[in-house]
């Protein structure tokens, strides 16, 4: 090739296009690389994590705190489930007999389970059915006093309700005892 | 790429020029993009995808290889963004990370390389050039040669960079510029003179 040639060819390389349109167009594939959080060096998984832990942490505070704080006397709101319950009690409040019932065919049935427990286990429920029975003493002494204490009713309720799942699960007991609505 | 795709890539250019200007010129493109705003960034990437691309294609001579690059660049750039200092234009930027970015796509190893040099080899080639049978067997030819004159010859003779600008964007001393230049010049000589290639 000659000088001559060799000056069209780079005159015909300088003469070649600059700009050519993609066959597709790029951009969804940019955009969804651009928009995706970072991940790896910047925030390391543990990190993910331990907020996550926080989160749940957080979460279930405020809920026991909104929990509690709609038990205040001024803003009880009883569940509908409750309302069965509640009836029992108002102003006039007492158990039912068939709750009084299931619950002491309850008792019976624990005290023959706790027999058979090795003597820790048993020391240790004992004990706590004994703080909740005495709650529940205490609970119903101050109804006693103020028996439309929409509070104290629904506290008392939730005692009785943590004693049977107690006594349920020591005793293995089934479930029809409890979705009886004579309680 | 067909008539009718190319005129929509041109009425798509169009707009979106239309669509830059009104909301204030690239300068404001660059500060929304700066401040992760993807749609301004969009209206850069509308801009500058052309000519990105074509440089990717011109590099790597085939096709699928040359929008990974592009894409690539991009992301880089959207990620290198609070680096661009507005001392040379956003598309010659643009350029050096296009650059980098075939590069470094084909640093990533050996079997890569060989793996693109072996695609360019068995690829036959979008044609580039639609209207002149010269120009088209020029940029087929240049698609052929080897990587690296092929690299130096796209940077110098075809977008005119210098010795020691190709050489700075491709990591190679402007001397080596220069002896890849004279063996892609050699290479097309003689492959263009079995094509016919008028003098």
């Amino acid at each position: 090739m000659t000088d001559t040639n060799d000056d069209k060819l780079l005159r015909d390389a300088a003469n070649l296009s600059r700009s050519i349109p993609p066959e597709r167009d790029l951009w969804p594939g940019i955009e969804a690389a651009i928009e995706q959080p970072k991940r790896g060096g910047d925030s390391p998984s543990w990190l993910y994590q331990a907020a996550a832990v926080v989160l749940l942490v957080v979460g279930s505070s405020g809920v026991t705190y909104i929990t509690l704080k709609s038990e205040e006397p001024t803003s009880v709101v009883a569940p509908e489930d409750l309302f069965y319950e509640r009836a029992a009690f108002g102003s006039s409040y007492s158990l039912g007999p068939g709750f009084t019932d299931a619950r002491g065919g309850l008792a019976a049935k624990l005290e023959a389970q706790l027999d058979r427990l090795p003597p820790e286990d048993r020391a240790e429920i004992e004990q706590n059915l004994r703080l909740i029975r005495d709650a529940i003493d205490e609970i119903n002494a101050e109804l006693a006093k103020d028996p439309g204490n929409a509070q104290l009713q629904a506290l008392l309720l939730k005692t009785y309700r943590e004693e049977l799942t107690l006594m349920r699960r020591i005793g293995d007991l089934t479930q029809s005892v409890i979705s009886r609505n004579d309680i | 790429m067909t008539a009718l795709s190319a005129t929509v890539n041109n009425d798509t250019l169009a707009f979106m020029v239309t669509a830059v200007q009104e909301v204030g010129g690239e300068a404001s493109l660059i500060d929304r993009a700066k401040r992760r705003d993807s749609k301004a960034f969009e209206l850069l990437y509308r801009q500058n995808v052309d000519r990105v691309y074509a440089l990717c294609l011109r590099m790597t001579s085939n096709v699928s290889e040359a929008e990974d690059c592009t894409q690539e660049a991009f992301i880089q750039a959207w990620n290198q963004l609070d680096k661009f200092r507005g001392d040379s234009a956003f598309g010659t930027w643009m350029h050096r990370i296009a650059v980098n970015a075939v590069l470094g796509r084909m640093r990533k190893s050996k079997r890569e390389a060989y793996r693109l040099e072996v695609v360019a080899e068995n690829t036959d080639p979008q044609p580039l050039e639609q209207n002149d049978g010269e120009l088209r067997d020029l940029s087929e030819a240049i698609d052929r040669l080897p990587e690296g004159a092929r690299h130096v010859f796209v940077l110098h003779a075809v977008y005119g960079y210098s010795h020691v600008e190709a050489g700075e964007l491709l990591g190679i001393a402007a001397g080596t510029s220069k002896a890849q230049m004279h063996r892609a010049r050699r290479l097309l000589a003689q492959q263009l003179a079995e094509d016919g290639y008028r003098e």
